[in-house]
């Protein structure tokens, strides 16, 4: 599975994404040094909420090298502190337009919605990200 | 134990939404709109309230006379009737439904406890108003809730034979008894109202109304049942008569059931001890901030020097746990040199979920165990680790 995450050049596509402690589950789902099982070059950082994420963290990934970033949040409407996803939601679709006036493509953005047993799918989810910055290439490093 | 059981049921209520979400869309599951639900329950409670109260009469000659006129004479008072009767039965479903996947998501405990309280007590008010409606109708099913209601207030130790008087207006039931009643069906309904705005204080935007496609269905739902099955009275009450049994309201009569296995102080007793246990519900089982992990990294702490007091986070807090004043001292930082308000977090309210974190463009606030320093070196140090773990 972790070749996948290499661009047609062999350039690995590094991902940082964020996810909200009330979403998916990730005992077994991270490796010791924070990356996800499978994909190494994907990064996670754990963080209590999704509304926790600044804007301005994604913007700093994008800008440290990683070619994508992405929140994932619990399920729209289960958010544990009522309404961080939504939130959250909100301000990664204005991060999204104002990276479009930057000349940054706005799907190097993605922002997911999974619950506690939704691994799967959010692995998933995470693999057809990469897939579609891997046919955007690699980050600006 | 008790909290193994506790983590399968938050295990279950989440896979229950799995189930769900294959049917309908994610925002749309009704069990996350239990509060909205119950409240949109309670409005058609009050409305359709008011219509049968024109037509009650509280005395013990013309109750049930005057319910039975509105049920067979007036133009479709059997339907506002029925819905009466089944919006309550929704209702207590509902906030039944609130109170269980609230306790099994862990959203009782810490600064949240007010909302737990506050809920508590507007399920004793729910309740009281709810078998007081089945008092009001005087046919042999309440007479027979009144009388076994006074054993179980008389049973009370000290103050018993005095709180079955408060009660019924008297030594027996007389001629006030049932205006009573009215009130403490009515009185309580009303300080739902006033409870529910302790249930919303701490909230900013809670959500009180369900998503229209489940008012229709609510309404529709209580429509249909009100119109199948009618709510009927039983016979009148008389007095001396002892009936043997009545049709019971599970959600809301069921201590009277209990009566029949134990003494109705003993079922009252219950009730009460039941209820004691739901106030102290967040204060047992507290867990260790190691338990909790991400979810407890401290209180939001506001930095004075970067607060430009621009209220992003006091309008983005979902627990109103930040409140603007007006700064004493202007800030440090360019942006902060001449602010008006600065940002305060009222420790009391903050869950430490770090919303507000997100929010402030201005690096003015911190949880305290995961500063944005911190952060910024991980995503750095995840956006350029060397390929060599790649294979």
């Amino acid at each position: 599975m972790a070749t996948k995450t290499e661009t047609a050049q062999g350039t690995p596509v590094r991902v940082v994404g964020f996810l909200c402690d009330w979403a998916v589950r990730s005992e077994g789902l991270l490796n010791p040094d924070d990356t996800l099982v499978g994909m190494p070059h994907v990064t996670v950082i754990r963080v209590p909420c999704s509304g926790f994420v600044k804007p301005g963290w994604l913007e700093l990934a994008l800008r440290s090298g990683a070619a994508g970033t992405f929140v994932c949040g619990c399920p729209m409407g289960d958010c544990l502190n009522r309404e961080g996803n939504w939130i959250m939601e909100d301000r990664i679709d204005q991060l999204r337009k104002r990276l479009a006036r930057q000349k940054v493509d706005p799907d190097r953005i993605a922002f997911f919605a999974y619950g506690l047993h939704d691994q799967q799918a959010f692995l998933d989810a995470v693999q057809a990200f990469v897939d579609r910055l891997r046919a955007l290439g690699g980050g600006k490093a | 134990m008790y909290r193994r059981l506790l983590t399968g049921l938050q295990s279950a209520t989440l896979r229950l939404d799995v189930g769900i979400q294959r049917v309908l869309p994610q925002d749309f599951n009704p069990l996350y709109y239990t509060g909205g639900l119950a409240n949109l329950f309670l409005t058609v409670l009050v409305v359709s309230g008011i219509l049968i109260f024109l037509y009650y009469e509280p005395s013990l000659e013309g109750a049930y006379a005057s319910v039975e006129f509105l049920t067979r004479d007036v133009p479709y008072g059997v339907v506002f009737r029925g819905i009466h009767r089944y919006a309550a039965d929704a209702y207590m479903v509902a906030i039944l439904l609130h109170l269980f996947r609230n306790w099994f998501t862990d959203r009782y405990r810490e600064a949240r406890d007010s909302q737990w309280l506050s809920g508590m007590v507007l399920l004793v008010f729910s309740g009281l108003a709810g078998f007081t409606g089945y008092l009001l109708v005087w046919d042999e099913r309440s007479q027979m809730l009144t009388s076994l209601t006074v054993q179980a207030l008389r049973s009370v130790p000290l103050v018993g034979h005095w709180l079955a008087e408060v009660f019924v207006g008297g030594p027996g039931v007389s001629d006030t008894t049932l205006p009573r009643f009215l009130f403490l069906h009515v009185g309580p309904a009303m300080a739902l109202y006033v409870l529910l705005w302790w249930h919303y204080v701490r909230l900013r935007h809670p959500k009180i109304w369900p998503p229209a496609v489940w008012v229709l269905f609510g309404l529709g739902l209580l429509f249909i049942l009100a119109s199948v099955l009618p709510a009927t009275s039983g016979r009148p009450a008389q007095p001396g008569a002892s009936p043997e049994g009545f049709p019971v309201d599970w959600f809301y009569l069921w201590p009277y059931v209990l009566a029949r296995w134990m003494a109705p102080g003993w079922a009252l007793a219950l009730v009460v001890a039941l209820l004691a246990y739901g106030m102290v519900i967040p204060y047992t089982l507290r867990e260790t901030p190691e338990e909790r992990g991400l979810r407890a990294l401290g209180q939001a702490v506001v930095v004075d020097e970067n607060c430009t007091g621009c209220e992003l986070c006091y309008y983005d807090c979902p627990y109103n746990a930040i409140y603007m004043v007006p700064s004493p001292a202007p800030g440090k930082s360019r942006a902060a040199a001449n602010r008006k308000l600065l940002a305060v977090v009222v420790d009391s309210r903050c869950v430490e979920c770090g919303i507000c974190i997100g929010a402030c463009p201005f690096e003015a606030l911190e949880l305290p165990r995961m500063l944005d320093r911190d952060v910024q070196q991980r995503i750095q140090r995840g956006a350029q680790a060397p390929a060599a773990a790649a294979t």
